[in-house]
């Protein structure tokens, strides 16, 4: 493979930007992809894979994968690593530059709209089982609370995720 | 009685009502009283802010936590996920200019981050505040000759250095093992105890794969322990366990049946001697059986009684 100096640049400023500013102490050797559920089940671009494609100058060339997607975020990468490297923010960093391209999932999309429209992720009308339980059908979240809801409206409006036109 | 801010997140709240109820029921009598934090959203998940920008990220958790802070209060959260989002979030405020750039954003909604208060998930609550004796005086039902697996789930054990609260060796934890055994149940080890359920962003991305890693872990628990049932301190792992049995079974991948499924506190509170309609009433998996065995007035414990 063809390493350019430029391309090794771009990719490692990129990453860095987003996050995974251990990036450039990795010396691959591999014990994050050792430890980490993702790469055991069988993505190919995560931990120690992701961070020598990166090295290599990779970034457009790899942005459809959807491995950092597979990432479970549960750092048993960041534990182990010797150097220092934070792998899971680097795999996160990576997320974040395919997230500001939209290179991700329409499935992923559901979730930014539900936290900015309700403040949960996850949103399904609880009322009915929480009657059930015995519980006030309302919970004291901002599900049905609008200033709380336009709290959180403003907050991802004053960012980069409200400038990607999703809401 | 000791306040706390009930941090409840997402799933507990609006699709498994019964584990907050577990855990308002259970705390009062063990002297700790939940606080409302009014208001509170998401922390927000893996798959939304933290995704797509670290300050964003920051803000929304730091918008919680600040809720917990004007209360002088600090935090408790029963969900995994949130435990770790918000640890996470608050370790990076911890440096100055991040902090600076994120109360510039949180004062157009006029609220300031201060740092004040701790993040602790519910199992850390029970075990280093409650105790473990506490928690055994205020039994109604011994769980002596019930064998439990455990499952801590990821978001409480790594990485260590943002956690309030640690375990001795993340990779072996025994929170949760000390909290079930506190019941009279057995505790026995598995050889996948640390490892991931698949639950989370991996599910969501590609449920095989997900599958996959559960049913490796769901058979070295049926090998190895043949527990009566499993218990988790982490909401999403008790969803993948719930749901994702059942669809083994239905496919032939697995030749047992599935293993009925609890949160910690939903099974503290049936030993506890609360309503089942109340503390363990949403599953898939068919929990009846084991509810009338952990209910069983041969278990009673007679002065409590």
């Amino acid at each position: 493979m063809l390493v350019e100096q430029k391309k090794i640049d771009e990719a490692v400023a990129t990453i860095i930007g987003f996050g995974g500013t251990g990036i450039l102490n990795c010396v691959q050797c591999g014990a994050c992809s050792a430890v980490c559920p993702g790469v055991k089940a069988g993505f190919p671009l995560l931990c120690r894979n992701l961070i020598r494609s990166l090295l290599n100058g990779q970034l457009e060339e790899i942005i459809e994968d959807s491995s950092s997607w597979g990432c479970q975020a549960c750092n048993r990468c960041t534990e182990v690593c010797p150097q220092g490297v934070r792998p899971q923010e680097v795999v996160f960093a990576f997320r974040r530059y395919q997230a500001n391209e939209l290179a991700f999932s329409t499935s992923a999309v559901t979730s930014q709209m539900n936290l900015y429209e309700t403040g949960h992720a996850v949103f399904t009308d609880p009322k009915e089982l929480r009657r059930q339980v015995g519980l006030p059908e309302v919970p004291p979240t901002s599900a049905f609370n609008k200033q709380a809801q336009e709290e959180i409206q403003a907050l991802i409006d004053n960012g980069p995720m409200g400038e990607l036109g999703l809401f | 009685m000791e306040k706390i801010g009930l941090y409840l997140g997402c799933n507990i709240p609006l699709k498994a009502p019964d584990i907050e109820q577990s855990i308002r029921q259970i705390l009062p009598p063990l002297g700790v009283e939940p606080v409302d934090l009014e208001g509170a959203a998401c922390c927000p998940a893996w798959g939304t802010a933290p995704s797509f920008d670290l300050d964003t990220w920051c803000a929304v958790s730091s918008r919680n936590i600040t809720l917990a802070e004007e209360q002088g209060l600090d935090i408790m959260t029963g969900c995994n996920s949130c435990f770790g989002v918000l640890s996470e979030a608050k370790h990076f405020m911890e440096d100055g200019e991040r902090r600076r750039t994120v109360n510039q954003k949180l004062a157009k909604i006029n609220r300031s981050f201060e740092g004040t208060s701790d993040i602790y998930h519910i199992a850390h609550v029970l075990h280093k505040k409650v105790g473990m004796e506490k928690i055994r005086e205020g039994l109604k039902f011994d769980l002596g000759g019930l064998k439990i697996a455990v499952q801590t789930g990821c978001h409480s054990l790594w990485p260590s250095d943002v956690y309030a609260v640690k375990e001795e060796n993340p990779y072996q934890p025994t929170i949760l093992k000390d909290l079930c055994e506190a019941t009279g149940a057995e505790v026995p080890h598995y050889s996948r105890l640390g490892a991931c359920c698949g639950m989370g962003g991996m599910r969501s991305t590609d449920m095989e794969k997900s599958l996959k890693l559960f049913k490796e872990k769901l058979v070295s628990i049926k090998e190895e322990t043949d527990a009566d049932m499993i218990v988790t301190t982490c909401s999403s792992c008790f969803l993948q366990f719930d749901m994702s049995q059942p669809i083994l079974r239905e496919r032939g991948e697995i030749d047992f049946e599935p293993l009925p499924t609890f949160y910690y506190t939903q099974l503290l509170a049936l030993a506890m001697g609360c309503d089942p309609s109340q503390v363990a009433a949403l599953s898939q998996i068919d929990r009846s059986a084991i509810i009338a065995r952990i209910q069983d007035e041969q278990r009673l414990i007679k002065e409590v009684a």
